[in-house]
């Protein structure tokens, strides 16, 4: 598979606080990479060092297997932070920066506001537009050129619902056209929906790193509780209906495959020999393992 | 290059306070020149109306010009000023700009504005040396008319000093302050402390110098002025009462090396800077 950015042992800090450590993930053409993390995790860091805003103190990263260039930056779509664009232009003249750093054609500027529903605001000057709107225009910028890679910062921040929903239909139709999209959210939700891959950053760490459908699963959790419990355990282990089997404080907590009862599991541990104290059905959510992964 | 010049030329025309500060240098100059042109006033060996004739008119009128050359330095101030304020210049490097094309930008768009001014100055120079001047030969319409070009390279110096203030402190009202602070506070305060014949070698200084005081305006020559209390002659020339004795090749080559050096160095910051 054809690496599209590789990041290794990446660091930065600002003064005493370190932002990120010691960071390290690689993203291949076609994956839509999920960076996730509460406020303050380091993803906009992370971003920002590998599209050569900051400068990083230690690591190194590259992206299509090269050190960044301009010429590479143009091959990708970045939207960091905050909609950055002239107050007193145009969205046509902002746009019109864009498109002539990226050698884009004018055309590219019509297709781009048209996708994101600026069309009939043209020519308002940046200042006079929602922050909804200024957001969209952002996502505009990105889509100019026709790059290869989109790189996203909380692309939904200060959407309304309706504005979110675009948004994230605009990222699924280029993760079809085969675009590789790189999307930092604190929003577990968005990741879930629109995210092949994810990287939990917290604190500047890299946790926890995957396909999404291994990480993030919404399926039911038992806990149960026996006298034999490490037995138990390497008995669930084994067995081919169960999906998952860990400790959760003095309970094991076990995930079950597709199509499986509790009233299964409990007849399984009792042929095993192994009598059941508790057995408690949890419907997990997603906040609930996202939590539990950056806690 | 044509590409950077054509982003400035969007990011410039458009910007509300570069079309006012423009303008206002513009009426400006016309006003002084044509208003000092109106006063009657002569005292034997020196008339207002000889100020406007050829080739005097190349001296008066880039040292009128240079009065106003703070409006091009803090019109590059702002221009460079927002590019920090609207995290512009970090857009443009992600968009795909390298670091030095940011400056080169900045530089193409000085030179511009530098060669906006020239043209300016010399198409005045040419209407009211025609209209004031009689008997006119084209030795004599020519005489000093280098003194032009030295005007062009004291407004880029201006500019490229503002540039640099804003790379600096990245704030406009605080590169503004400081700007006015080095020129009119600082270097005058600093240069006191050197010997005398050290102080004309100060940035501001020599880039004011370019464009001196025209002879026939000062009130006496270097020779001819002797003080009862002994003190050098050149404490007077750092009161501005005579002429500087460094003379305008010098000048020229000194403020040449100090804008290298000035815009060599706003290559650096922003290499080296996060943005």
């Amino acid at each position: 598979m054809e690496k599209v950015l590789e990041v290794n042992q990446l660091s930065k800090s600002y003064g005493n606080i370190l932002a990120i450590n010691n960071l390290s993930f690689t993203v291949n053409r076609g994956e839509v990479y999920g960076l996730l993390g509460p406020n303050g995790s380091g993803k906009t860091t992370t971003l920002a060092v590998v599209l050569d805003i900051l400068k990083a103190n230690a690591g190194d990263y590259k992206w299509f297997d090269k050190p960044m260039d301009k010429f590479t930056r143009r091959r990708i779509g970045s939207l960091l932070e905050t909609p950055n664009f002239y107050p007193y232009l145009s969205l046509w003249d902002n746009l019109k920066i864009v498109a002539k750093i990226k050698d884009a054609p004018d055309d590219d500027i019509n297709y781009a506001l048209g996708v994101t529903n600026l069309l009939k605001r043209k020519y308002s000057a940046y200042h006079t537009l929602s922050l909804g709107m200024k957001q969209r225009l952002a996502i505009a910028s990105v889509l100019v050129g026709n790059p290869e890679v989109l790189v996203l910062d909380e692309p939904t921040n200060g959407l309304d619902p309706e504005g979110f929903a675009e948004v994230r239909n605009i990222i699924q139709s280029q993760a079809n056209d085969g675009k590789t999209i790189i999307l930092a959210s604190h929003i577990l939700d968005e990741v879930e929906k629109v995210c092949s891959h994810v990287a939990i950053l917290k604190s500047g760490d890299l946790i926890a790193h995957g396909r999404v459908g291994e990480l993030l699963t919404t399926d039911d959790m038992v806990y149960i509780q026996s006298d034999k419990m490490d037995d138990l355990e390497q008995t669930l282990e084994h067995a081919d209906f169960v999906k998952r089997v860990f400790k959760s404080d003095k309970d094991l907590a076990v995930v079950l495959e597709q199509g499986n009862s509790v009233a299964g599991l409990n007849k399984y541990c009792f042929e095993k020999g192994f009598t059941l104290s508790k057995i408690l059905l949890k419907k997990q959510s997603l906040e609930d393992q996202f939590l539990q992964l950056v806690k | 290059m044509k590409k950077l010049f054509q982003l400035e030329k969007i990011k410039t025309l458009s910007y509300p306070a570069f079309k006012t500060l423009m303008i206002i240098h513009f009426l400006l100059f016309f006003l002084v020149v044509l208003v000092v042109s109106r006063i009657h006033f002569s005292i034997p060996g020196f008339s207002i109306k000889g100020l406007y004739q050829f080739p005097n008119i190349w001296e008066f009128f880039p040292w009128i010009a240079s009065w106003f050359n703070l409006f091009l330095a803090i019109v590059v101030i702002l221009l460079v000023g927002n590019e920090f304020s609207f995290r512009t210049f970090r857009q443009n490097v992600i968009n795909g700009l390298s670091r030095s094309d940011l400056i080169t930008g900045k530089l193409i768009m000085i030179f511009t504005i530098a060669v906006y001014a020239f043209i300016m100055v010399l198409l005045a120079i040419l209407i009211f040396g025609i209209i004031f001047s009689n008997g006119i030969t084209m030795d004599i319409i020519f005489e000093k008319s280098y003194l032009i070009l030295i005007y062009f390279i004291q407004a880029i110096g201006y500019m490229a000093i503002g540039m640099l203030t804003a790379l600096v402190f990245r704030n406009n009202a605080l590169s503004i302050i400081m700007f006015l602070l080095y020129f009119a506070i600082i270097e005058p305060v600093v240069r006191v402390m050197f010997k005398a014949d050290a102080r004309r070698f100060f940035p501001a200084k020599i880039i004011s110098n370019l464009t001196p005081t025209p002879e026939f305006l000062t009130m006496a020559s270097e020779k001819s002025f002797t003080t009862s209390s002994g003190k050098s002659s050149l404490d007077f020339q750092e009161i501005g009462l005579m002429p500087e004795s460094l003379s305008l090749g010098l000048t020229v080559i000194l403020a040449t090396g100090y804008i290298g050096f000035f815009i060599g160095l706003a290559y650096l910051i922003t290499h080296k800077r996060n943005l």
